[in-house]
């Protein structure tokens, strides 16, 4: 494995500069808005009271961590986020899971599923305070409602299209309905799942701001309307890059359970 | 001894109804090794869904060992056209896949499921996963994982109709090698006619649909000749054409 020839380990070298070069551009990419941000907010080209400047959110942040809002604020939405998508994530594979293995309701069940998949949840905001309460029970029942039904559809997609061989070589090794879905169609839609909790990261950062928007006193969504209320764009700004941030984290967290799943499972394509 | 007593089947669908089987009756006794050739569609593989009981009849019956065959049976295994071996398990694990699923994982039965592994030159695969391997490997892996729950009966789908030509050739000889030595019987469908003349003592041809059984060919080899030595016999060819003409 260790003796390549000259002409690959210059291929490898290049490679290694590819990926080196791609990251590095990455990050001068974001370095330049910044800067041109920067200038052109301090130069008057633009007003900064409207537009901020990196400065000013940098300042910002540091002001609202000092007070201890930032901390605070950010718990309170990474809490609702977790909440939502760990409810919704868990109910989703569970219906995909019984709508499954019985099909006649499948069958009944499944235009209400498309239906509620385009129905705009949102539009549900004033219905859900009704119903829970405002606070943050409605913020995470809107997190939930905007992911259970996507949860739902592609787990339940990926369960429909498990390999009809497979399905059959398991029957005639004997297998029962029980072993065939936990030793076939689970294990078959791990990818799947974990790609479906991908998608649901985001949609529970979605539906959690919306809730917080729609009603709350607390939560980064409360300071993004609160900063726009009071004409405090910095604050605004601010509170768009932490959820960035922590977006972002719980995403490569996902993404590299991803990549052990896919190292464990041998499917390393 | 496996008999099939008068079997047709109809399947219905949205479409209508088609008849894949009428009337067919075949025996296969212990330790033989059948083929069954035909054209495409005309109920080969409805023939092998019927024996291991994945479908039932629309009249006559399957008996094994004079009993009624009428679901899946720890005596009769399958083996498919895709090894359809599991990728999140590693060679070993989808050997013991059906002893698993019978709950007959015992220390005994999985050392036997090794040692097979071992004998047929995948000793050294039972950690890998099966993307490792080549196509004849993996191939070798799903019969080997048919054997682990020793059944008496062995089914075989095109099981080489996936393989590149040269592949086909060696996996052939590996599998025929392998239900010999271990006292199988066998039927093998495909629409190969080399392959039934060079692996089965007996080969049954069958109509276009509905299917129904139109000439039974006998070879006779010498029992000590593996598949691909059988195809260079001068009786090989003579086979090979009273087939080809049946089937034309
Ligand atoms: N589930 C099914 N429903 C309706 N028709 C089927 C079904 N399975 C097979 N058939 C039809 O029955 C005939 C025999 O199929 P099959 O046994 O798969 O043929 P072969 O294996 O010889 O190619 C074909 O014409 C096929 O279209
Ligand atoms: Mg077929």
């Amino acid at each position: 494995m260790k003796n390549y020839s000259k002409e690959h380990l210059h291929f490898l070298q290049k490679q290694r500069f590819n990926v080196f070069f791609t990251h590095f551009c990455r990050i001068l990419l974001l370095f330049c808005i910044f800067l041109i941000w920067e200038i052109v907010a301090n130069a008057g080209i633009v007003d900064p009271f409207i537009t901020s400047s990196p400065s000013r959110i940098f300042k910002e942040i540091a002001r609202i961590a000092k007070d201890g809002n930032l901390f605070y604020h950010s718990w309170v939405t990474l809490k609702e986020t977790l909440i939502a998508f760990f409810i919704s994530s868990l109910a989703g594979f569970v219906i995909a899971v019984i709508l499954y293995v019985i099909p006649p309701v499948r069958k009944i069940i499944e235009p209400y599923l498309i239906v509620l998949n385009s129905l705009p949840k949102v539009a549900l905001g004033p219905l859900i305070i009704v119903w829970v309460g405002a606070g943050s029970k409605a913020i995470i029942t809107m997190g939930v409602l905007i992911c259970i039904v996507v949860t739902t559809i592609s787990i339940l997609n990926g369960f429909v299209n498990t390999n009809v061989e497979q399905i059959k070589l398991m029957k005639t090794l004997g297998a029962n309905p029980t072993q065939i879905l936990f030793k076939l169609i689970m294990p078959s839609n791990l990818a799947n799942i974990i790609s479906v909790l991908k998608i649901n990261v985001g949609l529970a950062w979605v539906g959690v701001i919306m809730g917080e928007y729609l009603n709350s006193s607390a939560g980064l969504g409360y300071l993004i309307v609160y900063g726009g209320q009071v004409f405090n764009l910095n604050l605004v700004m601010a509170g768009v890059v932490i959820l960035c941030v922590l977006a972002s984290i719980m995403y490569f967290i996902i993404a590299g359970i991803e990549t052990i799943v896919a190292k464990k499972t041998g499917s390393n394509n | 001894m496996l008999k099939l007593d008068n079997i047709s089947l109809i399947y219905h669908s949205k479409l209508g109804e088609t008849q894949a089987l009428k009337n067919l009756s075949l025996s296969v006794n212990d330790g033989e090794f059948v083929s069954i050739v035909g054209p495409s569609g005309c109920g080969k593989s409805t023939i092998l869904n019927i024996i291991s009981g994945l479908i039932k009849t629309s009249s006559g019956s399957v008996i094994l060992d004079g009993q009624v065959v009428s679901k899946p049976n720890s005596k009769i295994g399958y083996m498919f056209q895709r090894d359809n071996l599991f990728e999140w398990l590693n060679i070993l694990s989808n050997v013991k896949l059906g002893l698993v699923v019978q709950k007959k994982a015992t220390k005994e039965n999985v050392s036997y499921a090794k040692n097979l592994l071992a004998k047929y030159g995948l000793g050294d695969f039972t950690n890998h996963h099966p993307s490792n391997l080549s196509g004849g490997m993996r191939q070798r892996v799903a019969l080997i994982r048919t054997l682990a729950t020793k059944p008496e009966i062995l089914l075989l789908d095109e099981p080489f109709s996936a393989l590149d030509y040269q592949t086909r050739l060696i996996v052939q000889d590996d599998v025929y090698k392998i239900i010999r030595d271990e006292h199988k019987t066998a039927i093998l469908v495909t629409h190969d006619i080399g392959e039934a003349v060079a692996m089965s003592d007996k080969i049954f041809i069958l109509s276009k649909r509905p299917g129904t059984i139109k000439k039974i060919v006998t070879t006779n080899f010498d029992s000590n000749l593996t598949p691909f030595e059988r195809r260079k016999q001068a009786n090989f060819n003579t086979y090979f054409d009273e087939i080809w003409e049946e089937l034309a």
